[in-house]
Parts: C-alpha cells; sequence; structure tokens
C-alpha cells in the first residue's frame, strides 16, 4: 500500500462526492455508469468480515444482481421507493491508499476508507426522517484515459446487526 | 348488521374486549391493528398463553451455547446445557432483575451477572451468591425462570410460558407435516441456521406478517417490479391470470397457513430458481441414495414449504422467518436461509443469495410488503375501518378432515389465521409468568 498525491486525492474525492451526489437523488443511470463490471455491492450484517458464503449478509450483489436491482428501481413500480425517497448523505473521514498489484493490469487502483451518514425521509409510507450511518470501504480503478470506476462497495452500517427499517435505495 | 352506526374499535369493557364482534364470519376490525389493548391481550394470550417458535437446535449445537430471543416483550435464552439438553430461559437475573445475555449470541460456561455477581448454571440452577453472609434465601428458589413447556419437533423448539398451553403435539397439529416438508429438502433430513440472521423492521402490526406472507393474491400487484425484471418460480405460481393459476392457499388448521406454489412448478429445483435440477447433479444424486429415485424427484418438484406456523415461525421457502412484536404499532421480521446438511457448499451458497434477494430490508420482495404493511398501519390508525375476509369463500374445498383449500388468489389463508386468533383470543385463561 502507497500514499497517494494530492492530485490523486482530489480526484478520488471528486468521484466520491459525485457517487454520493447520484445516490441521493436516485439518479440510477448515472450512479451505474459509476460502477465497474466486476463490482460487488455489499451490505454485511453485523461482522464485516464473516464470509458472505457462510453468512447472510442485508445485500450481497454482484453485477448481474445489482444490475437487476437498478432496473427493478427503474419499473416504476418498485413501491419501497415510490416516490423515491429525498436524501442527503455526508461523507467523510476520507483515507485513501493506492494498491500496490491492482487486480486490474495496466490500470491504478485505490483503497478508499470512509464515513458516511445518510439522511432519509421515508416519503412511502410513514413520513419520517431516517438516518443511516455506517463505514464504507471502496475499491475504486482508474484506467489510463482518467476515467474511475468504482469495482467494489461494502457498507458497514452502524446498525447492522439490529433490526432495520426497508431501505431500497441504493446506499 | 349496521355498518355505518357504531365504530368497532376494541373495547375494553369490564369483561375484556368482544372479539366476536371484531373477528367476524367474513370481515375484521381494523382495531385489531392498532389497539394497544388488543396488542396487550395478544402479549397474554397468544406470546404468553400459548406455544410459540422459540430457535432451532442447530443455532446452539453445541453445550454452553445461547441464542438470545424475545418472545412477545419478554427477553429469553435458548440454552445448551452442559448435558446437551434444550432449555428456554429467562434472560433476567432473579436478585435485582438485571438482563444477563447482552450479546445476541455466544458460548459460556455459567451465566454471571455483572450486577453483583450472582452465578447461575447453563440449566439456569443459581451456583453462587458473592458474600453469602447476608443470603437469606433457598437458592434452590432463586434460579434463572425456567419456561416450564418446553419441547421440539425434529429440531424445532418451542416453549410456553404457561403451563396449560397443551401439548406441542396438537398445537402443531398438522404443522408437523409443513416441518418435514422443510426437512426432506435434505437428504439427511438436517438443517444448519448458521448463517446468521437480518432483522427487519416494519412499522405496521405484527399480524401483517403473518398474514402478507400466505396472502397469494398481493403477489401480481405489490411484487410486480420483480416480475418484471427477475424471471422465477413466481411466474407460473402467482403472477398468471386467474383461470391459468395452480397454486393454493391452504388452511391446515391451528392457524397454520400455507400457500403451496408446488402445482405450477415447472420441472424440479424450481423453488431454488432452476429450470430443471442438472445444475446440482451431486445433490439430486444424495437425494436418490436417500430417498429412492421416485420420491427424491416428487421431493425435488414439490420442494419446500411456503407457510407460516401460528403464531410467530414462518417456513418461508429455503428461509426460516421468525416474527416478533415491537409494540402495536410496530415488528421485527427475522431471517435466516434454511442451509441443508448433505448437500454441496454450491447449494448452500445459491440458497443463501436466494435468500437475500427475497427477504429482508433491501431485498426484491420483502421490501414492498414492507412498506404495504406501514401504508396500512397509517391507514388503520382511526380504528373504523373493516377489513375484508371474504374472498373465495364459496369456491373454497373443504376437506373429510377439515382441511382448506383455496385458490391462491383467495383468502383462505387469512381466513384461518383469524378463525385460530378468536379462538385463542376469547380464552380466558391468563397467563403465569
Amino acid at each position: 500500500m502507497q500514499l497517494v498525491t494530492v492530485e490523486e486525492q482530489r480526484r478520488i474525492e471528486a468521484f466520491l462526492y459525485k457517487e454520493a451526489r447520484f445516490a441521493d437523488q436516485s439518479r440510477y443511470e448515472d450512479w451505474e455508469n459509476l460502477v465497474d463490471e466486476d463490482m460487488y455491492y455489499w451490505i454485511p450484517t453485523d461482522d464485516p468480515e464473516a464470509d458472505p458464503e457462510r453468512t447472510v449478509s442485508i445485500t450481497a450483489d454482484n453485477r448481474k444482481r445489482l444490475a437487476t436491482r437498478i432496473a427493478q428501481l427503474k419499473t416504476g413500480k418498485r413501491h419501497a421507493q415510490l416516490p423515491v425517497s429525498p436524501m442527503r448523505r455526508l461523507v467523510s473521514n476520507i483515507e485513501i491508499e493506492k494498491m500496490a498489484a491492482p487486480k486490474q493490469q495496466g490500470t491504478e487502483e485505490y483503497l478508499v476508507h470512509a464515513n458516511f451518514v445518510v439522511y432519509e425521509l421515508q416519503v412511502q409510507s410513514t413520513r419520517m426522517l431516517d438516518v443511516w450511518p455506517g463505514g464504507v470501504e471502496y475499491r475504486l480503478r482508474q484506467y489510463p484515459d482518467g476515467e474511475i470506476k468504482m469495482y467494489y462497495k461494502k457498507i458497514m452500517l452502524v446498525e447492522a446487526g439490529e433490526p432495520i427499517l426497508t431501505a431500497a435505495f441504493i446506499l | 348488521m349496521s355498518m355505518t352506526a357504531q365504530r368497532p374499535e376494541a373495547r375494553s369493557k369490564a369483561d375484556g374486549i368482544d372479539y366476536e364482534e371484531l373477528i367476524q364470519k367474513d370481515r375484521i376490525s381494523g382495531s385489531l391493528y392498532t389497539s394497544e389493548a388488543v396488542y396487550r391481550d395478544e402479549l397474554e394470550k397468544i406470546f404468553y398463553g400459548g406455544w410459540v417458535y422459540i430457535g432451532h437446535e442447530s443455532e446452539v449445537a453445541k453445550p454452553g451455547q445461547y441464542v438470545r430471543r424475545t418472545i412477545g416483550e419478554v427477553p429469553v435464552l435458548l440454552v445448551r446445557t452442559r448435558e446437551g439438553k434444550i432449555t428456554v430461559l429467562k434472560n433476567r437475573c432473579t436478585h435485582r432483575g438485571n438482563m444477563l445475555c447482552v450479546q445476541q449470541k455466544g458460548s459460556l460456561k455459567n451465566f454471571t451477572c455483572a450486577y453483583h455477581g450472582w452465578v447461575f448454571g447453563l440449566d439456569g440452577k443459581l451456583l453462587d451468591v458473592p458474600y453469602p453472609g447476608g443470603f437469606r434465601h433457598d437458592p434452590a428458589e432463586y434460579g434463572l425462570k425456567v419456561l416450564p413447556l418446553i419441547d421440539s419437533y425434529r429440531g424445532f423448539v418451542f416453549a410456553s410460558f404457561s403451563p396449560d398451553a397443551g401439548s406441542l403435539d396438537d398445537h402443531l397439529g398438522n404443522g408437523k407435516l409443513l416441518i418435514d416438508r422443510a426437512l426432506q429438502m435434505s437428504p439427511t433430513q438436517e438443517i444448519k441456521l448458521t448463517a446468521g440472521w437480518v432483522r427487519h423492521k416494519i412499522r405496521g402490526n405484527w399480524k401483517m406478517l403473518p398474514e402478507n406472507d400466505t396472502d397469494g393474491y398481493h403477489v401480481n400487484f405489490v411484487h410486480s417490479s420483480f416480475g418484471r425484471v427477475i424471471r422465477s418460480q413466481y411466474d407460473e405460481a402467482a403472477l398468471a391470470p386467474e383461470e391459468s393459476l395452480k397454486s393454493l392457499t391452504i388452511d391446515w388448521g391451528n392457524g397454520h397457513t400455507e400457500l403451496d406454489f408446488s402445482p405450477s412448478y415447472v420441472g424440479e429445483m424450481a423453488w431454488l430458481g432452476l429450470s430443471d435440477s442438472s445444475r446440482y447433479p451431486e445433490y439430486v444424486r444424495a437425494m436418490e441414495e436417500a430417498y429412492g429415485h421416485e420420491k427424491a424427484h416428487e421431493i425435488l418438484a414439490k420442494g419446500p414449504p411456503h407457510a407460516v406456523i401460528f403464531p410467530n415461525l414462518f417456513l418461508g421457502e429455503m428461509n426460516i422467518v421468525m416474527f416478533e412484536p415491537l409494540g402495536v404499532n410496530e415488528c421485527v421480521q427475522w431471517h435466516t436461509p434454511l442451509l441443508l446438511g448433505g448437500v454441496p457448499d454450491e447449494v448452500n451458497i445459491r440458497i443463501l443469495r436466494q435468500s437475500e434477494g427475497a427477504l429482508g430490508p433491501s431485498a426484491f420482495l420483502l421490501a414492498d410488503d414492507g412498506v404495504i404493511s406501514e401504508r396500512q398501519q397509517i391507514a388503520l390508525r382511526s380504528g373504523d375501518a373493516w377489513l375484508d375476509l371474504s374472498r373465495g369463500e364459496e369456491r373454497e374445498e373443504v376437506r373429510a378432515d377439515g382441511v382448506r383449500l383455496g385458490h391462491v388468489t383467495d383468502e383462505t389463508t387469512n381466513r384461518g389465521f383469524w378463525h385460530q386468533y378468536r379462538k385463542v383470543m376469547t380464552r380466558n385463561a391468563a397467563a403465569t409468568r
């Protein structure tokens, strides 16, 4: 693992804020365009180190299932997001490392840890403001042309082991 | 009967709430979902007065292992004792009422209270009181409260706070056949609830969970977005025109209800989202060796039950699901994948992923059900609604043994639930805790 330059840091932070904004605004196509083909979108329960092949997760989407999730949101019949939740999320405590050996050769890959809080207004039924705090681990890939894609997002909710409310939006 | 003159809300009269009035043949009062008095009464009569599902023996496989559960509002522990027996204890020190176990699960030699250091054995016996000079009681009378009735059926552990709840055998009735059908999915008749739990909180009354989980009518509407993006077994089972639907709603008696999708399954392993069983030849072979060719293929075609065991257990195909009330307006649906013994890992991994797809806060199915329950809870709040329960009553088939079979879109299952509910709620016996 290596430290990153200020320029790399700014590029990556800009990506994270854009990703957060697209998720907040339920801009599903724009958000999905940030995702690479080997994406893993994972919300474990309270043990974030548990093996997802032996332990149930809240969400454990490979690329194909994530595509289905987004397609479902886009049907206009996904009641749990009808209408979509107004959301604002804060992403902070960002720590970035460069991977010594990228998974995909010829690219630069970064491991990013951050904290987040999503404020979500549950307009589909109760109209209550729900708060979703957690930590997040991203793995990002920068291609030679400068484009950044996300290929891993692990969302570690503070309340992951507790009873949690319906969350059909992109976390 | 006048439908306008009086508000049907649950009234606390001197002699209690009039359930005969609130639960009629073809309709029920919405106040049953929103009345605090009804909820308190349900805790006493259903959760403390009758049999409830606690957990599965595989969750506490070794001596010293425990898992926490909440029955009604009472914290309990499912424990494997040093001798290897299963017991169910109140998770509460008999001295000053401190909760003993804080972790959801764990493994211990004894239970030691963090407040004043009292030590209890895994069987609940009081073993040690620090500074015994001031302790004036008989230790035998200060053990942890063991639930008076604890019994299990093929690894499924049930208990009751009331010694008067009758036998588990009587409570389960035809429910035993449903548990048998879940177990026979394994060539060794073993299931392992070892993958952990996801708990989905819904701001709706707990009864919406058992009702909705065996409601076949909503599937085509609440889950139309699922149907559009995923090819699944539910296409033939519940997402088709009325006359072509072959699935059934079944009232097995005692409040145990089933949505039987199997008549509409095409090929084997439809219940795993597959069109045939060619993907898992090793599993098929193990099943053939265990059950013989014909029976094995019958099981692989029919699949697991989709059935509620009254009041708090749902055999949700390849999931075990529990219902927990959190007051009158909130509940939690717990789920864990039903992992099978004697099958290749790939089968269990598929079951895990299918579980996440169907159940929980972000799932393709239950996220939508949860929101509908919450909308019902808001709309019912005023207490003046009547909910229809009549659909398909005249086309229901009643078997000689009393089991009722309905069209998949009919309310046979809802009627089965409410029939049992009324029976339990009109009993006078109060639970002893």
